[in-house]
Parts: C-alpha cells; structure tokens; sequence
C-alpha cells in the first residue's frame, strides 16, 4: 500500500515537474517494482494452488527483467548527463518509534546504476534459457519463483543506499541461492550442498548484521551519506578510523561467504548441483560477485582502514591460489568452472584490497559475462567434446606443453595430492570447527533428554517423535 | 465513529471473546450441536476472532488509552484492555481458529474440541485481566485442560508428568508471589523484604511458564508428547511474558527504573534463545525442533521487556505477535504433514516435498518469517529489539543476532530433512485441504502485510509501551507524593 502511494506520488512529481529526480526516482521504483511484480504474479498463484503456464512464466518473467534492463539504461543515460553524481532516491520510512526510524533509500549512481544494468541483463537472458531448459521440468514455477526472488533481492541490494536495506537485499539473494542449489532436492547430494552453502551463508551474514549495529551505534542510522559523502569510486569516509576499520572487517567477513573465499570456500563446487541456468547466474556471474560489490559499496571505509584492506589482499591471495591449484585437478566441467570463478573472486578482491574500483567493477562484470555463458554452455560443450573425441579417437590436446612442467616431479606429485584434497582446507573446517561443535551441541541435546525423561521417569528412548499413534 | 463507543460495548465484545469458546465447549461437551465439533469450534472462535479486531479498531481509532471494569486489586482490573491486549487478542484468537480448522479430523472429537476451546477461553480471558488474584485463577484453569489433554494422549504421560511438574512449581510461585505482593505492595514506598520477595516469586513463575533456561524442558517435552494443538496454545500465547508485563513492569523502582526481576528475566531470555536456536539445529525428529524453537524464539519477548525504552518494549511486543503467527504456523504445517505421513525424523532426508508441496512452501514461509526474513514483521521486531538494546549494551544485540542466525540454521536444516531426499512412496499423494489452505494462508497475510506497512502496529504498540513505561514515571512520582498509581486508566 506505502509503495503504490509513493509510485503514485513519484508519477505525479515526475509528470508534473519532469526533474531529472523525479525522473531516477520513478526509474529506480520500476528497477525495483518489476521484479518484485513478476515475483508476486507468479508466486501467488502457485501458492493458491493455481500456478501459471510456462509460457505465461517465463514471459512474465523475461517481462519484468526487461524492463527493469531498459529502465537501468534510461537511468544510465540520464546519470550520465549529469557526470554520475550520486542521487540518493528516499522511498519513505518504513517505520519509525521515537528518534529510531527505518528508511529506504534507494541510490543511483556510477556504480549502482551499471551494475543494475548489467545484473538485470543477465537476469533476462538466463530466463530466456532457462525457460527452454526447464521445459516440463516438475519444478519450472519454482525455478521461476526464486529467480524473481533473486532478481528482486539483486536489484534491492545494489540500489541500497542504507546498509538496513542491502541486508535485506542480500537475505533474499542468499535464501533464493540455497533453494536453487536444493532445486533437485530428490538427490541426497543436493540437499546436503544447499545445507551447506546455507550456514556458510548464515555464518557470514553475522558480519553484515553486526556492521549494521555498529553503524546505526555510531552515526545513529544505516544511512550511506552518513558514513562517506562524494561520488564513486571517489568518496571520502566520514567516520572514524576505530569506526571504519570494525565496519569494514565485518564486512570483509560477510563478503567471504558470499564470495566464497578461504575458508568458506568448500560450498561452491557443491553449488553446482543446481540447474545449470541457476549456476550460471549466481555462482558465475552475481550472487558470486555480490560480497566484492558491498565492498565496493563501502570503498571509501576502507580507505579508512588499511588493516581491513591488508586482510582483503591476503585473503583474496590465498583464495585465488588455492583455488587456481584445486580446479586444476578437478575431473568435471562445473566444478573446475566454479573454481575458475573463485580464482577469480580473490583476484577481484585483491583489486579491492589494492584500491583498483574501477579495474575491480570493470574485471566483475567482464568476468561475470564470460563465466555464466561458460556454465551455460557447459551441458552441450560436453556432448560436443565426446563427439569431438570419438571423431578423432582420442583425446585432443593431450601430451601439450603446460606450465606444471617446469616444476620437478616430487613437487608436481606433493601439489597434486594437495589439490586433489582441496588443500585440506574442508578437512580442517570439518575438524577443528565443525565436528566439535556439532558434537557439543549433540551432547548438549543428549543430555536434556536424559534430564525430561528423569522428570518424567521413563527410560529416554521412550520420548521424542510425537504422539504414539 | 468510535467516539460514540460506551464501556458498555466494549465491556459485551470482551465478554463475547470470553463466552464464546466456553459455550461452544459446553455444547459441544452435552452433545447439543448435531454438526461435527469442528463446525460450533470454529463459529465460535470465529466470533471471538471478530470481537477482538473490533477492539483492536476501537483502541487503534479511538483517544482512550485503557478501558477498566470491575474490581481493582494491586493495581490491576478483574477487565483491563490496552494497547497491548488489543494488539494481542487478534493474534490469539486467530491462532486459536486456525488450530481448529487445520486440526485432523480423527483428533478433533468432542473431548479434544471441549479442551481445546476450554483452553482458548481461559487465555483470552487472561489476556483481559490485570487482576493478580484472577491472574493465578486464569493460569490453572488453562493448564489443566492441557494436562488433561497430554495426560490422554497415547505415548504422552511422559509430557504429562513433565508439564504437571513444571506448571504446578510455577503456579505455586505465582500464588505465594502474588499473595506477598499484595501485602507488602513492591511499588509503594518503603516495600520491605516481603514485597521484594513476593516480586522474585513471580519471577521465578514467570521464569518456568515462559520455558526460560534452566526451566526450558516442559517445553519440548510438551511438543513431543502432546497434540500439536494442545502444545500451541499452551506455549505460543505466552501467558508467563502476560503476566511479566502485568505484575513487573511499571511497579518498580530499582536501579535504573526497571525491576530488577525483569532485568535477570531479560538476560536468562537472551541465553535462552541463544541455547533454544543452537539445539535446535541438531534435533532428531521435527517435534523436537519445534519445540526448541519454541522456548528459543518466544525467549526474545521476555528479553524485550526489561527495556528501558519504549522502542524495546515495542520490538518484544511485535516479537510477541511474529514468533506466535510463526511457531503456530510451522507447528500447524507439521500436525498436517504427520497426520498424513506419521512422525517426521531430521535424521535422515524424509522425501515429503512431491508428497505436498504446498505445505512444504508454507513451512518454508512461515520458518523464514520466523528467522527475520525482511519483508516480513519478525525482521521488524529484531530490528526493533536490536536498535531498542544498542543504547545500553551491544552484547545484548549480539545475542539477539546468534539466536536468529542459529534459528535460521535450524529452521533451513528442518525444511530439507522433511522434504528433501528421494520422494516417499507410501501412498496417494496429499494434497492439502482447502480448510488448511484457507488457515494457513490466512496466517501469512498478517505476518507479510505488517511486514511490508508495519507502521500502523507498530505506532498503536508504541503507545502501549509508552503507556507502561509512563506508569513508572507518574507511579515514582505519585509514590513520592504519597498517591497511589493509577494516572493513566480510565474507567467506564
């Protein structure tokens, strides 16, 4: 209801007084409205027990992506006019008690605007595909479903101008990621790799969550211009070092989740366990780059805080070597794709830590484009490689000159072992965080059966389950 | 409109809420409606649903602050409606109606229909009284219908025992507590050792009914031995944080103005959801998931109260409505699936997703609006609890944030286990029925439409929590002027 008053109102202002404001504001309102409008059209009805057909999705769909794409470039243009200077679009308090209030602003400007440009692109391609690919495939609503979700929570997360609504934006990029990577949620595999990337996800999500209380405890509000001013990538941190430095660790700990960086790294070859389109689109394009892009957001606190840019550099170092040795040994197309994307997530992030903005946005995007037509090609490169090889009766390219070469045997041999256990990186996770907590708390919960069923006075196994029928 | 609103109108809706179950149990007990025991259930918690929007409408629309009847005692009215009971009698009776409408049909007979409404009657009865003497009252009269209702089930003595332990410890707690506070009043100057004690004993009732650690265990007990619909309404109306808001706040001046029962209240609370969230992500079976999220989740009300401002009384109150719409839902969502499927293990991927997918989507909805999914009021209520905490202690919103990040765990790790893995094949596949689809769905409106236009409850609720925490400030200076505490209640 507050978001049609406020589309209402921004019609009414653009029409009448034709700003350029007026103008980004009523574009940023459609970036946002028509994902969010296919999302619901498609949503409701399925969840009413009447879902749409595929064609009617998929149009839907590409419908809502496409204009989002068109409303980006229009926006894109008129930004453009006016050399990129920042506009900052204020939707309306979401609610307010006492001196605490809940904003919603939304802005524009030389980052924000080609990325939602380029993110809502790839959307409308991917649905394109994916519609051809799911055909008859029991869960096609669904797929469409967390797409939307996903484009909503992209184009939430990259317009925020306030940490509260990037969070939110990010929350639905993660949940819509999990689903997808569960989409095939008949295959043991899949469930376990959704799991998996969920608390990875949850995990790093700490780091976004305590950012955004600190940054509403120290400048009082989640608001973007209050903790640095200017236009991107030159904007200046309006904060304290102290201030800057805890907020952007925090925020270097949440973007290794999403990014998958060392040591949270072991869920993205799992990822891929979902629909190739789905693949394509979060784990070689966005939802893979979207800890690099609040990063980028929140450049200027870095340059506040040389000690959260020296973390970035070594953990985008160790990454992108762990990463480039790991997917050397890797013996199927996706998952040497998805390290290949890693590597390249820890070089952006070493661009990052290096002060590059714009080398950084310029390697995400070309990467990004590059990576998902790779993934979705990878089904048919496959068929094309086996026939290509029964052609020629073997394999080709075999016996070239690498690189690995100049190294000696023993060497070559310790490497390979190292990266063939993914660099034990899973192994200690497992057993040194994992493991023991999960048997902790396994124990913990042991012990509160043992302790109602002595209040009860019955032996343990008795309890537990439900009812007995 | 709701100028000509007389006390008298409102003094009949508060009676209809009340009446209405009562007299459906009663029909329905002496064999007086011919229809099935879910259609007068239904009727009746129906009326009681409406009743309670229109005194949510005349306390949202109209200037008056409280409306009071009949005897006062310590403070409080045998009827006493407020912000708070309007926001909250419309999120209990609906969770009350949504109970009897997904209920099974093989439980829901005429003993499980007569116990169910008996205890949907006494909580709405309860949350319309500020009456310490009715309060105890009202506390037993709800447990025995769910002592009754666990102690027939089969498998369930166990539950019994437990629940029959705790809520007779805390209901002994209460009645010694609230005899002692009314002799030694705590509020009043020169309250003595009796007073203080008799505030601790209410305390500690509160501590056990409310699941607070270490007296959490009813909790999950209740869950795995009780009908689902027994449990909820036992556990999700939250009678001890009630009785917290009635008896503790704004009638004490300790430290820094708050009782320094709700202050200990409060941090047990924070380490309850804390531990409720991190057992959670390793139950074994869905009951038992259910349950630990129960007393982990609902743990951040009483974590609310002991706040000094009202933005935090504000977060516990909207996290009040949220946790209750979410656990009903989930556990409503888990009766429907075991009624079709028998017990659901966590151990092991249980393949219920092909089976029914449209409630495999509502357990997912209604566990992510639980988690603070944004769009959703339970990402308002954490902020609010979060931001209200800040200007005190971090750590506190630290907390808030672990529980919610282990809750999600939980939660995500409980969808895939029951609907992940190779499909079950025992039998034709269910789809949901239309009563569930209309109950369900129905409770999900609330949770996404405040979610997305919050600002209505949470401006009425801000009032609510001005109004407590104002009782405080005029109570201390009417207790140095010598006057009772009565400045903000209005009578009929």
């Amino acid at each position: 209801m507050n978001a049609v008053a406020t589309l209402m109102a921004f019609l009414t202002s653009a029409a009448a007084g034709g700003t350029a404001h007026s103008v980004v504001s009523l574009l940023v309102v459609t970036q946002l409205a028509a994902p969010l409008a296919t999302l619901v059209a498609i949503g409701l009805p399925a969840l009413l027990g009447r879902p749409l057909t595929e064609r009617t999705t998929t149009r839907l769909v590409g419908g809502g992506f496409t204009t989002g794409f068109v409303a980006g470039l229009a926006m894109l243009a008129v930004l453009a006019t006016r050399s990129f200077a920042p506009e900052v679009v204020h939707l309306g308090t979401w609610f307010g008690v006492g001196h605490h209030e809940a904003t919603i602003d939304l802005v524009a400007d030389g980052l924000s605007v080609p990325y939602v440009c380029f993110s809502t692109g790839l959307c409308a391609l991917v649905n394109a595909f994916a519609g051809k690919y799911l055909h008859r495939e029991p869960g096609f609503t669904r797929f469409f479903v967390l797409l939307a979700l996903f484009g909503t929570g992209m184009n939430l997360m990259v317009l925020a101008g306030s940490i509260d609504v990037l969070f939110a934006g990010w929350e639905f990029v993660g949940i819509s990621s999990t689903l997808l990577i569960g989409f095939f949620h008949e295959r043991a595999n899949a469930v376990k790799a959704a799991l998996r990337a969920f608390v990875t996800y949850r995990i790093c999500d700490v780091g976004l969550l305590t950012a955004g209380v600190l940054v509403h405890r120290e400048v009082g509000s989640g608001d973007f211009q209050r903790l640095f001013t200017g236009t991107w990538p030159d904007a200046t941190c309006l904060v304290p070092a102290a201030t800057a430095t805890a907020v952007s660790l925090l925020l270097v700990f949440a973007a290794m989740g999403k990014s998958a960086q060392v040591p949270f790294s072991n869920w993205l070859p799992r990822a891929m366990e979902g629909p190739t389109p789905s693949s394509a689109i979060f784990y070689g394009a966005l939802s893979i780059h979207a800890g690099a892009y609040v990063l980028l957001r929140c450049e200027a606190l870095l340059d506040a805080a040389p000690a959260a840019r020296a973390v970035l550099v070594f953990v985008g170092v160790s990454t992108a070597l762990h990463a480039a040795f790991v997917g050397r040994v890797q013996t199927d197309l996706k998952s040497l794709l998805a390290y290949a994307s890693m590597t390249q997530a820890g070089i952006i992030f070493v661009e990052i830590g290096l002060g590059l903005r714009v080398v950084a946005l310029v390697h995400i995007v070309s990467h990004a484009i590059l990576r998902s037509l790779q993934i979705l090609r990878s089904p048919s490169a496959l068929h094309d490689r086996h026939e290509l090889e029964a052609a020629l009766g073997g394999h080709p390219g075999a016996g070239e000159w690498s690189l690995r070469q100049l190294l000696p045997r023993p060497l070559q041999r310790v490497l390979y072992q190292i990266s063939l256990e993914r660099g034990f990186e899973e192994m200690a996770v497992t057993r040194i965080v994992v493991g023991p907590l999960w048997r902790l708390l396994d124990r913990l919960a042991g012990m509160e059966r043992r302790w109602v069923a002595w209040l009860a006075g019955e032996p343990p196994e008795t309890l537990g389950g439900g009812p007995r029928r | 409109m709701t100028t000509f609103v007389t006390g008298t109108e409102v003094a009949i809706l508060v009676a209809l809420i009340v009446a209405a179950p009562l007299v459906a149990a009663v029909a329905v007990l002496a064999g007086l409606s011919r229809a099935s025991p879910r259609t007068p259930a239904v009727a009746a918690l129906g009326l009681a649903f409406l009743a309670s929007n229109a005194i949510a409408w005349i306390m949202l629309t109209g200037g008056r602050s409280a409306w009071e009847f009949g005897d006062r005692l310590g403070g409080g009215a045998a009827v006493h409606i407020d912000g708070i009971t309007a926001a909250l009698l419309p999120c209990m009776t609906f969770i009350a109606l949504a109970v009897a409408l997904v209920a099974p049909r093989r439980f829901l007979d005429e003993t499980a229909t007569t116990r169910l409404l008996a205890t949907a009657g006494g909580t709405f009865a309860l949350f319309a009284t500020a009456h310490p003497l009715l309060l105890v009252v009202l506390w037993i009269l709800t447990a025995v219908p769910t002592w009754l209702a666990t102690r027939d089930t089969p498998g369930g003595r166990p539950a019994a025992r437990v629940f029959a332990l705790a809520l007779s410890s805390a209901t002994a707690c209460m009645l010694a507590g609230t005899v002692l506070m009314l002799l030694d009043p705590p509020w009043e100057p020169g309250c003595g050792w009796v007073g203080n004690t008799g505030g601790w004993l209410v305390a500690l009732a509160v501590l056990v009914r409310d699941g607070i650690v270490p007296f959490h265990s009813w909790y999950p007990a209740l869950f795995s031995g009780a009908p689902m619909s027994t449990a909820i309404v036992a556990t999700v109306p939250q009678v001890g944080a009630y009785t917290a808001v009635r008896l503790l706040i704004g009638h004490a001046d300790h430290g820094d103005g708050v009782a320094l029962e709700l202050v200990v209240l409060s941090q047990l609370a924070l380490v309850t959801a804390v531990y409720g969230g991190a057992l959670a992500v390793v139950q074994r079976d869905l009951r038992g998931l259910i349950g630990t999220l129960a007393f982990g989740q609902s743990a951040l009300v009483l974590a609310g109260l002991a706040g000094k401002v009202p933005m935090e009384l504000n977060g516990a109150f909207c996290v009040w409505i949220s946790s209750g719409l979410t656990l009903a839902g989930v556990g409503l969502v888990a009766w429907a699936l075991e009624s079709r499927a028998g017990p659901l293990s966590l151990q092991t991927p249980q393949g219920r997703f092909r089976d029914s997918p449209t409630l495999a989507v509502l357990f997912l909805l209604f566990g992510l609006a639980s988690i603070g999914l944004p769009g959703t009021l339970s990402f308002v209520a954490d902020d609010l609890i979060v931001s209200g905490s800040l200007g005190d202690q971090l750590r506190s919103g630290g907390m808030v944030i672990a529980a919610t990040v282990l809750s999600g765990i939980a939660i995500v790790r409980g969808w895939f286990m029951v609907f992940g893995g190779p499909a079950a094949v025992d039998g034709p596949r269910h789809r949901i029925l239309p009563r569930e689809r209309v109950a369900l769905t129905g409770m999900l409106v609330p949770l996404f439409v405040l979610g997305l236009w919050p600002a209505p409850l949470v401006t009425a609720l801000e009032r609510a929590a001005e109004q407590l925490l104002g009782v405080t400030a005029e109570g201390d200076a009417a207790a140095h002027a010598g006057t009772p505490p009565e400045a903000t209640i209005g009578g009929p």
